[in-house]
This record gives C-alpha cells, structure tokens and sequence, in this order.
C-alpha cells in the first residue's frame, strides 16, 4: 500500500497528556490510514490507555490537535467520537445477557418509532453480523455466549454505529487460540472493506499476522512507526523496552544460602494458573516478571493462603504444607506485601502505629487480651527510623502519609511479623524514585539478612536490578526461569510476550 | 488565652470534635431543664430518666461496637421481645425460675448464633438477614402468646426491675454502667476492639493481615443476641408483665442514639463515648420536654431533627474545609507564578 498517495483517516497531532505532576503522553503523532491495521505496542503504562481515551473522547488532550478525514475536531465525548466514526472494542466485552445479539448490537440507537419493529431490528442486525463473516443467531439470547462472540457482538456494536475507525485494545488477550483466528478473519474482513484498525496487543506474533505498520510507545512518546515487514521481533522489543542504562540501579551479588525454604511443584489453579515450579533458597531475591493478565498476583495469594491452590506440592523448610488461610501461612513465616495499599493493604483512617502492628496484634496483647501501647509506639518507632518512614509522629493516620511512606508502613507492617519468606507485590509501583532506590535498599539487605524474598514486578529494570532468578510468566503460565545475572529486557519481554497454543505450553525449565 | 486553646486543642485531639459538639449540646440541654423544672436536677427524676429507656440504651451500647465494625443488627429489639415472651411462656409453664432465666438467655445467643451463620458463613448483608429476623423473632414472640398478656410474676422479680438495690440505684442502671465500662475497656483497649475497628475500616485488609474477620462479627452478633436477651428480661421485670409486642419498634431509637453519637454508618469510626453523650442528650431531652409538657409526637419529632442535623454537619464541615483548602491551594500556585 502506497501510503502517500492516500489521505490519512485520522491524524493525531502533538499530543500530550498530563495528569497533575505526570505526563502521559508527550508530543505524540500518529496518522492512520483507510483500509489499513495499525498495530499499537508498549510496555504497561507507555501510554496506550491514554491514547485510546483521548481518541474515543474519554479524556481530552491537554494540547495537540486530531484530524479526521483532514478536518480539526474536537472529541468532546464517547457520543461525539461515534458521530465522527471512531469506537473502541475492549478486552473485557459489555454484553447485557438478558436482551438478544440484535438488541445488544443496537443498545442504544436503533431507531424505530414509537413501536418496535422487531423484523427491522433483526433484519439489520443480520446484516451487520454478515459483514463481519460469522454465523450468530441474532435473534437468540446472549447469555451463553462464550468470550468470542460477545467480542463478535462488540464489534458489530461498532459496527452499526457507521465506524470507520476501529480500535481493538487487547481484543485477544482471553481468547483461546482458536477464538483468536476468528477474531483476527473479522479484523482482515473489516480491512478489506475499508475500516481503519488500531490494533493493541501484548502478543507481537498476532501484531505481525495482521498489522500492515506497527507503532512503539515507550513512557508517553512516539518511538516508532514502521510497515510490518521492515521490522523484527528483536527491533520492537528493543523498542518498547529500550530504557536508558543509567536508569539501572548497580546490582549486586546474589546473597542466596544453599537453604531451599520453600518448593513449589506443579501449583495449579482452575481458569487461573498452570503448573508453576520454583524454589526460593534463603536470602535469595526471585522476581516474578510478565505483564498485566500474567496471574503473577494470584500465584502469591495462593502462597499466602488467601486464595489457596487447588492442586501441587508446597515444601516450606523441608515439610509438606497446606496454606489454607493468611494466618497459617503467617505461622509458617511467610509475609505478603500488597500491591494495593487502599485495598489490601492498609488501615488509611487509622494511625501508623496501629497499622504497623495490624499483623502481629498478638505479641502486643496481655493475659487479659489488654493491647501494650507502648510496645505498639515502640515497634512503629523502630520502623520509621529503620525505613525513614518521615511522619511528624506515629499517631498520624497513614491515609495523611505520601505514597511512598505509605508503602513503607506496609513494609514495616510485614517485617515486624519477621518472615521469613517475604513476598513484595509490586513493591514500588507509583512511589517516587527516591522512595524506590530505598525499598530497593531495604530489599536487598532483608536478603542478606537471610530472608527469601519473592518481588512481583512490571518494572522490568527493577526486575533485572534486584533478581537472582526471574520467574516470567504469561497468562497463568509459567514460562521460564532465567538466571538474573544473564537475564536481559529483551529476554524476559521475549518469554512474556511468547504466542502459543495453550495445549503445547513449553515445559518450565528449572534453573 | 492561650492555655484555654491548648485544652480546648488537646480535648478536640482525644475525644474528636464531635464528641464536644455533643458535649455542649449535652450541657446546653441540662441547663435548660433545670432552668424549665426545679425536679429535673433531683436524683429521683434522674434515675427515673434513665429508667424509662433503660433497655434501649443497654442494646445501644453493643449496637455502637456493631455499626464501628461496619455491620447492623436490626432484630435487637425483636429479640427483646422474644426474649420477654420466653420468659413469660416458661414462667407460665410453671418451669423454675433459674431455669426460665437461663433459657431466655440461651434463646438470646442462638438467635445471635442464627444470625452470624447467614452473616459471616453464607455472606448476606447484615442488613437483609437482620431485617428477616426482626420479622421472623416478632413472629416467634407472637405466635409463643398469641394475644395475650402474661403477668403476675414473682414479687422479687418485679422488684428486681423496680426496686433500688444500692443505693439509689436499681439493678438495671448498675447493669448499664457495667456493661458501659466493660465495653469501652474491650473496645478501645483490647485485641478484640482494635480488630473491630480495623474490619470497619476495611475487611480486606484485616483478613490480609491475619484477622479471622468472620469470627469477629459472629462475636458481636452472639454477644448482641445475649444483651438483648438481658433487655428483653429487664423490661419484663420492669414492667411486670410481657405480651408480643414488648419493645416493638426499639431498633430506630437505638439506632439513632448510636448515629447520632457520630458513629459512622459506614463502619470504623466512633466511640462509646460518642454513643453515651448522645444517650443522656436523648433521655435529657425528652425528660426536659416532658417537665415541660412537649407531647411526645413533637418529642419525637425534636429528636429526629437532631438526627438529620448530626448527619448534615459534618458534611457541611467538611465542605468548607474541602473549599477553604482548595482556595488556599490556588493561593498558593498562583503566589508562586507571580
């Protein structure tokens, strides 16, 4: 296709994106052409979301200007970007399961008078759904629809709104491997009768089945745009992750002791995760890498009790175990830290000392069950002196405290119950840099002090700064263990990005 | 000058500023009443105040720890009557006495037990499986004396809920007092209390921390069913006789007596001593209006004014702090452009 010689469809111009402090975007272009699939790849949080909302008109470009068909305009809302012909179909799909396929298509817009005329609604649903190739019963009800057809439904939603530029954010990311070839024969019928496909996927091998250019965000700004066949898999990667290297914190040799405390063989968990098999030794750092949807949360909730495993083997310290709830895995030693401090994590209305003690009430309460307050302030104090937690005093409510002290709360939380297997998810996620380098620092010298340490992360150069080993996994899979030594940006976003057919997984490979 | 804004800053940091709106509100009411009534200050109008609604206020007390914990009870008061009715039903059977009593309070932590099941192990709101029981405890008060009243109980027992025995004081007042004091000791200073703040707080981050949350709330609910039970047996005793409507209606007033006391509805905040401010503000409040012959349609009507203002105040507090903060931010962005 000869891209100069056709007028883009829509052209963003300039656009950035600020929230508060932080910018979203930054200067970002992009035009996309008729009748063409552009795919759309960055790491989480390189601004994908954001632009997707200002295209749909969900948010508005702090500057910037978009151009459809050559004219400015102004996307003041989802309704005014349905009447300019752009509408977004998302990994999770609306479907009411009550009203049938016709009426969930036209949901909100067929327009028939005062009385319904069924014949037209299902006549028109008809067609809609012939476009698309498929064979659906409009006239049934969509309850029982597997995750396919209600995307199938969500596009031919978008579909009768007259759209002429689709935007598919994840729309494989739950289907199975057959259901993605349906998803990608819709897509190339839709391009072949002149839509316009913004197509967002974590899976590069589908990006390179279908897309004609693909586009690389990395924090908010424009990397790349090139046609589909002047690019490698290695490239993009390259791209997405490409950071600079002083962004890395030094790493330092690995503390591990040759104890192993705890094994975990063949850990599964129906429609969640599939045998995973890992050891941690004492002292040693293991990071769990993937992206968003890996399940890397719930193989840790499943460690911790709170959402127990339904089949596999637990050794911890060289005995079987069954962690059925926190408190037993909290017996044996083992910690979980969060990666939602509001949910999860901490007690916002109640003072600090109050929270640093929420886990191990136990050991400050008398024979009369009478709770030790100065035992409290005195652990509270230890802890915002160890981790320079800055407080004008510990009877500060922790919901008055920044992100970054709040997460060292819940830290100290957790180290006062002195685990012996810590488990920190997404230890720095939305704290500072500062604050980062010293829970990096505190990390690191809970491993030398010979506690295991699991680290959930997305933040791949954290990853590779504080790993021993890392784990990646990849929609409940576990793909591979690699060495943190050798590890390297493009080798774990290889092995997290990784297409396959779910029935011929590669076996994990222990290191 | 300054000394009297540092006690007013350290009462405000340990009682909380509403606690000390309550409190004026309080001292307010009392010097109206005895400005209006010479008897209103006497010990015998005192201790009659707190008579007339003694089994209200002994449920509130647990109802406070209940709604801090992010939960409601609303059967209370049917309890109390069911618990009423067993004894009158037992006492009628000709069963002796202590046998009578300990019954009542056994079908006081069944129903408490009964509750906790569908609450903490079925997981339905508190809310709806309280509401089946209010209905369902009336019920089974009803159905065990159809329309009839029973009476004539030993003269002891009547005297138990009438008769001074220390003192001024009658036995259900010094129960109060008790239960009120072991209450704040369990709430604000043991395990136990602090885990109740916490789940009202947030539940998910107790039982993240280890917290058997379940176990918590079927205390309290078992612990609500057995006090209820007790207010059911002193109202029969005060009042000398039961039939199926004993305390019919009770939940709304208890309830109230909490709210207003600036416990949060949404659970993980208030105090038992929030809750016992807004207890004597109600009994002096209607004792004052009745000295001063106010019917008790307007009574009532006053108190749920009071109700309406102690949900709106804060919000309105809150407001214009939101606004005065806000202003002082832009202040402060602009002071730095120029």
């Amino acid at each position: 296709m000869d891209n100069t010689a056709v007028s883009p469809v829509l052209e963003m111009r300039g656009i950035s994106k600020n929230f508060a402090m932080t910018a979203a975007l930054t200067d970002l272009s992009i035009k996309l052409y008729p009748g063409e699939i552009h795919g759309l790849v960055g790491e989480n949080g390189a601004g994908k979301s954001t632009l997707i909302k200002i295209m749909t008109g969900v948010y508005a470009a702090s500057s910037g200007e978009i151009l459809i068909d050559g004219e400015p305009v102004t996307i003041s809302s989802t309704q005014v970007a349905q009447k300019l012909g752009v509408a977004a179909v998302y990994q999770e799909p609306m479907v009411f399961p009550d009203l049938d396929i016709a009426e969930n298509i036209f949901i909100s817009h067929h327009n028939l008078g005062p009385v319904m005329n069924w014949r037209a609604l299902y006549k028109d649903a008809r067609n809609i759904v012939e476009q698309l190739g498929v064979s659906l019963d409009v006239e049934r009800a969509a309850s029982g629809l597997t995750l396919a057809e209600q995307q199938t439904v969500e596009i031919a939603r978008a579909l009768s709104l007259k759209v002429r530029i689709l935007i598919m954010d994840e729309p494989t990311a739950s289907l199975s491997a057959h259901e993605v070839r349906q998803l990608i024969e819709i897509a190339n019928t839709l391009r072949k009768q002149g839509t316009s496909i913004l197509y967002i996927s974590h899976r590069l091998e589908e990006i390179f089945e279908i897309s004609d250019r693909v586009t690389v965000l990395r924090d908010g700004k424009h990397i790349s745009t090139n046609a589909i066949g002047a690019v490698t898999r290695g490239k993009l990667i390259g791209d997405m992750v490409g950071r600079e290297l002083d962004e890395f914190f030094g790493r330092v040799p690995s503390q591990a002791t040759d104890h192993t405390l705890i094994s975990v063989r063949n850990l599964s968990k129906a429609d969640v995760f599939t045998d995973i098999h890992f050891d941690v030794r004492s002292g040693e750092i293991l990071c769990f890498a993937g992206l968003i949807g890996a399940r890397r949360t719930d193989v840790a909730l499943a460690l911790f009790g709170i959402a127990p495993a339904d089949s596999g083997e637990i050794v911890f310290d060289g005995n079987p175990v069954r962690i059925g709830d926190p408190q037993q895995a909290m017996d044996l030693g083992i910690s979980y830290v969060s990666e939602d401090r509001r949910k999860f994590g901490l007690a916002m209305a109640m003072p600090i000392f109050a929270n640093i003690s929420l886990a191990t009430l136990r050991r400050y309460l008398n024979r009369f069950g009478l709770i030790d307050r100065q035992g409290e302030n005195a652990a509270a104090e230890k802890y915002r002196k160890q981790l320079n937690i800055r407080t004008p005093s510990v009877e500060v409510d922790v919901g008055k405290l920044s992100g970054g002290n709040q997460q060292k709360v819940m830290l100290g939380k957790w180290l006062n119950a002195n685990p012996r297997l810590l488990i920190v998810d997404e230890p720095t996620r939305g704290i500072d840099v500062g604050a980062k380098a010293e829970v990096h620092q505190i990390i690191r010298e809970l491993a030398k002090s010979g506690v295991a340490v699991i680290v959930i992360s997305s933040d791949l150069p954290e990853v590779l700064s504080i790993a021993d080993r890392i784990v990646v996994m990849r929609e409940g899979r576990q793909m591979g263990i690699i060495d943190g030594d050798i590890a390297t940006q493009e080798s774990v976003m290889s092995l997290a990005t990784q297409f396959d057919d779910s029935k011929s997984a590669p076996q994990p490979q222990l290191v | 000058m300054p000394s009297s804004s540092k006690l007013a800053g350290a009462l405000r940091s340990y009682f909380g500023g509403w606690e000390l709106f309550l409190l004026a509100i309080l001292i307010v009411t009392i010097i109206a009443n005895a400005a209006i009534s010479p008897f209103f200050l006497t010990i015998g109008n005192q201790i009659n105040l707190f008579q007339l609604s003694i089994e209200k206020i002994i449920v509130a007390l647990i109802m406070t720890l209940i709604i801090i914990n992010g939960e409601i009870d609303l059967s209370v008061a049917s309890m109390m009557g069911l618990a009423a009715v067993t004894f009158g039903w037992g006492f009628q059977q000709g069963f002796p006495m202590p046998i009578v009593i300990a019954l009542v309070f056994l079908v006081g932590l069944a129903g408490g037990a009964f509750n906790a099941f569908w609450i903490t192990k079925v997981g339905i709101p508190s809310l709806v499986v309280t509401l089946a029981m209010l209905i369902g405890f009336r019920g089974l008060a009803r159905v065990l004396v159809e329309d009839r009243g029973i009476t004539d109980f030993p003269e002891w027992f009547d005297a138990l809920g009438q008769q001074p025995i220390l003192g001024p004081f009658p036995l259900s007042i010094l129960i109060f007092f008790a239960l009120l004091i072991i209450l704040i000791v369990v709430l604000q200073f043991s395990g136990f209390g602090r885990k109740v703040y916490v789940i009202g707080n947030n539940k998910d981050v107790a039982a993240f921390s280890g917290i058997n949350v379940g176990r918590v709330k079927a205390i309290l609910f078992m612990a609500a069913g057995v006090i209820s039970a007790l207010a059911g047996l002193l109202y029969a005793a005060r009042v000398g006789a039961v039939r199926g409507d004993v305390a019919l209606g009770f939940e709304l007033d208890i309830i109230t007596m909490v709210l207003l006391g600036g416990v949060s509805i949404f659970g993980g905040s208030g105090s038992l001593f929030g809750a016992l401010l807004s207890i004597l503000i109600v009994l002096n409040l209607r004792n004052g209006m009745a000295l001063a012959n106010v019917t008790g349609h307007v009574q009532t009507g006053v108190i749920g004014m009071l109700l309406i203002l102690s949900v709106l105040l804060p919000n309105i507090r809150a407001y214009f702090g939101n606004l005065y903060a806000g202003r002082k931010r832009l202040k402060q962005r602009d002071g730095k452009r120029a």
